[in-house]
């Protein structure tokens, strides 16, 4: 499995029940996604109402770029004032649920999606912005520099230009292993563009310290040069890439996982690592045994007939 | 009391000290200055026996009398430097180590390990060419020998 | 340069079969106690001079004996910076387990990579040309393991790279 899914699947297994084949079930569960992202899955009233809540803690920002727009778009008739605690709520009658159950199969796709949803609007933006650079109504815009704090000391910064769109992401690595896999891992990324297969795919840039042009001059960046954990990966999103349609919706997914697609394959290395020491270190004890001189099992009797056996 | 200050081990008369190991290895301790000297005109004419190319009598010259001792530390250096020189020129064979008596072979693995002992100084791979020939001959008991010989090199 | 390799582990070959000649040696200082004099060095008549044998200035083994111990360190080569981690993660992975590998030490010596400690009831307990046997083929394979690690990190990154970058087209 090298490529991590976009879609939340315990989310989808847990609402298949329920929601698509209509059997209500009492349900309290707090599930997990990625960077932080948390969801409340409840029953509180009554069997057939469920209620979804999510918590995300780059939300306000994403509010900025149109995150409530895109709700009201996508789950509008579900949207409900949100619980204690949480960004977003959504409830579901289930006697209230669409006939067809392949559409019944679609919303719950379309649920266990809404975080990729919300976390696509920057990007849209960007996307339109870049757009309008090509509009000769409208020439020389300013496109703004987003920004998105999705972890702790981790962030995203998407800007329009010209002819591209840049994606810049900042990511900490609290160890040093992690530091040089990392940047094994990144320089293959690099390098990866010479190779005639994905001559199309985007152009990536990697910088330990220094952050890129594009981002000097945030205040937050100032006194990191030195910090040698943080490094910078830069995205740079041509045209063909975000053309609309699947490719734009494929793209802006791709994208967004991309951070914890790296840290889950470092993972993956050092385990790997570790299953080989550990198997290596069993042979060297197989060949440091053979050192040891067989000690012969001696029977002896004694002359009442007991056995005596020396091992 | 200052009893407890006392450093008992020094007075302790049965310890062994290095120059009592050393005179034990029927060492002559020799002054540093006279070693230093010795050591220099040896250089001299081991250098004039190698432009000459008799690379084999340099050698035996070389690791003649070694300044053996506890204060001669910049002899010593100086030395090891020509034995170096002398064996990066030469070839490894087996016929000339053949040719050294054991005493001379014994002195000689002395100063393949403390060549080898500063690999950023000497090539470490002409002397583990040495060394394997000089093992092949002399065998396991010189690199015995010069384990527990007091008198370094 | 690898053409040095053969001659370097006969050297330490060599130079180890002479210096495991081990006997009992109770300690001289304190009564009743028998502590490997190479770890103690109480005093300087049991101890004898350490060996160096290098391969070049980034691989060594020093070999420091004495009369009823030996201690054996080892400097693997390390070229790079994941050569440097990978090692340290490994001879780190070893240390831990060093009750089950008997002659191994949990501490490095300082400048080495990891060091053995062999004691004389060791080679009462096991063949003295096996226990050198074990060291070298210990030498051969650290190095063949780290490279091998190192190949295949590498070569998951390019499939890494691929499968993610193949995905925008």
């Amino acid at each position: 499995m090298i490529l991590l899914d976009y879609h939340n699947v315990v989310i989808e297994e847990t609402l298949n029940q329920p929601i698509v084949n209509l059997e209500p079930t009492v349900l309290d569960m707090t599930v997990v996604d990625f960077d932080g992202v948390a969801y409340h899955l409840s029953t509180p009233e009554s069997k057939s109402v469920i209620k979804f809540s999510l918590i995300m803690q780059c939300y306000k920002e994403l509010v900025q770029w149109g995150a409530q727009d895109m709700l009201q778009r996508e789950y509008g008739p579900y949207c409900v004032p949100k619980e204690d605690g949480y960004d977003v709520t959504l409830e579901f009658d289930l006697q209230k649920l669409p006939e067809d159950k392949s559409q019944r199969e679609e919303l719950v796709k379309k649920l266990a999606l809404i975080k990729r949803n919300l976390m696509a609007q920057p990007f849209e933006r960007a996307f339109e912005q870049q757009a309008q650079f090509e509009d000769e109504k409208q020439p020389n815009p300013t496109p703004d520099l987003m920004q998105i704090h999705y972890r702790d000391q981790e962030a995203i910064y998407i800007q329009a230009q010209l002819d591209r769109v840049t994606v810049i992401f900042t990511t900490l690595f609290k160890e040093e292993t992690d530091r040089i896999f990392g940047r094994v891992f990144l320089q293959e990324f690099v390098d990866a563009r010479r190779r005639p297969a994905i001559q199309n795919a985007p152009q990536v840039l990697y910088s330990s310290k220094e952050p890129p042009l594009e981002i000097r001059h945030l205040p937050e960046l100032q006194n990191t040069s030195e910090n040698e954990d943080i490094g910078y990966v830069t995205f740079v999103l041509f045209p063909r890439h975000f053309a609309k349609g699947d490719v734009r919706e494929k793209t802006i997914s791709q994208i967004q996982l991309f951070r914890d697609y790296l840290h889950y394959h470092i993972k993956c290395s050092k385990a790997y690592m570790h299953s080989r020491m550990r198997a290596r270190v069993q042979e060297f004890l197989k060949v440091l045994n053979r050192a040891k001189p067989e000690v012969p099992n001696v029977e002896k009797k004694t002359i009442t007939g007991k056995t005596v056996i020396r091992s | 009391m200052s009893f407890r200050s006392i450093d008992v081990d020094a007075l302790d008369e049965d310890i062994l000290l290095p120059d009592e190991l050393f005179a034990f290895s029927n060492g002559i301790e020799i002054d540093p200055e006279t070693a230093l000297n010795n050591v220099k005109s040896k250089e001299v004419e081991v250098r004039n026996l190698l432009t000459r190319g008799d690379t084999s009598n340099a050698l035996i010259k070389a690791i003649e009398n070694p300044p053996y001792g506890l204060f001669t530390i910049e002899a010593k250096d100086l030395n090891t430097q020509i034995v170096m020189e002398v064996l990066n020129s030469t070839k490894a064979t087996v016929e000339f180590v053949k040719s050294l008596a054991t005493e001379q072979q014994d002195i000689l693995m002395k100063y393949i390990y403390r060549g080898m002992a500063s690999p950023d100084l000497y090539n470490s791979a002409v002397l583990l060419n040495w060394h394997e020939k000089l093992t092949e001959v002399a065998g396991v008991g010189c690199i015995v020998r010069v384990i527990t010989d007091r008198k370094a090199v | 340069m690898s053409n040095t390799l053969r001659p370097y582990l006969a050297a330490v070959r060599s130079t180890l079969t002479a210096a495991l000649c081990l006997e009992n040696f109770s300690s001289q200082v304190v009564e009743r106690h028998n502590k490997p004099e190479v770890e103690a060095r109480s005093s300087s008549e049991v101890v004898m001079n350490p060996l160096i044998i290098s391969r070049n200035e980034n691989e060594k083994v020093m070999i420091e004996p004495s009369v009823n111990s030996i201690r054996i360190s080892i400097r693997i080569k390390q070229a790079d910076e994941i050569e440097t981690i990978l090692c340290k993660k490994f001879t780190r992975f070893m240390m831990l387990r060093a009750e089950n590998f008997i002659i191994l030490r949990r501490k490095p010596i300082d400048g080495y990579s990891i060091s053995f400690l062999i004691t004389n009831s060791h080679t009462e307990q096991m063949y003295k040309h096996k226990l050198v046997d074990f060291i070298i083929q210990f030498m051969e394979e650290v190095d063949k393991e780290i490279s091998e690690m190192k190949l295949s990190l590498n070569a998951r990154a390019r499939i890494v790279a691929e499968s993610y970058l193949s995905q925008f087209d």
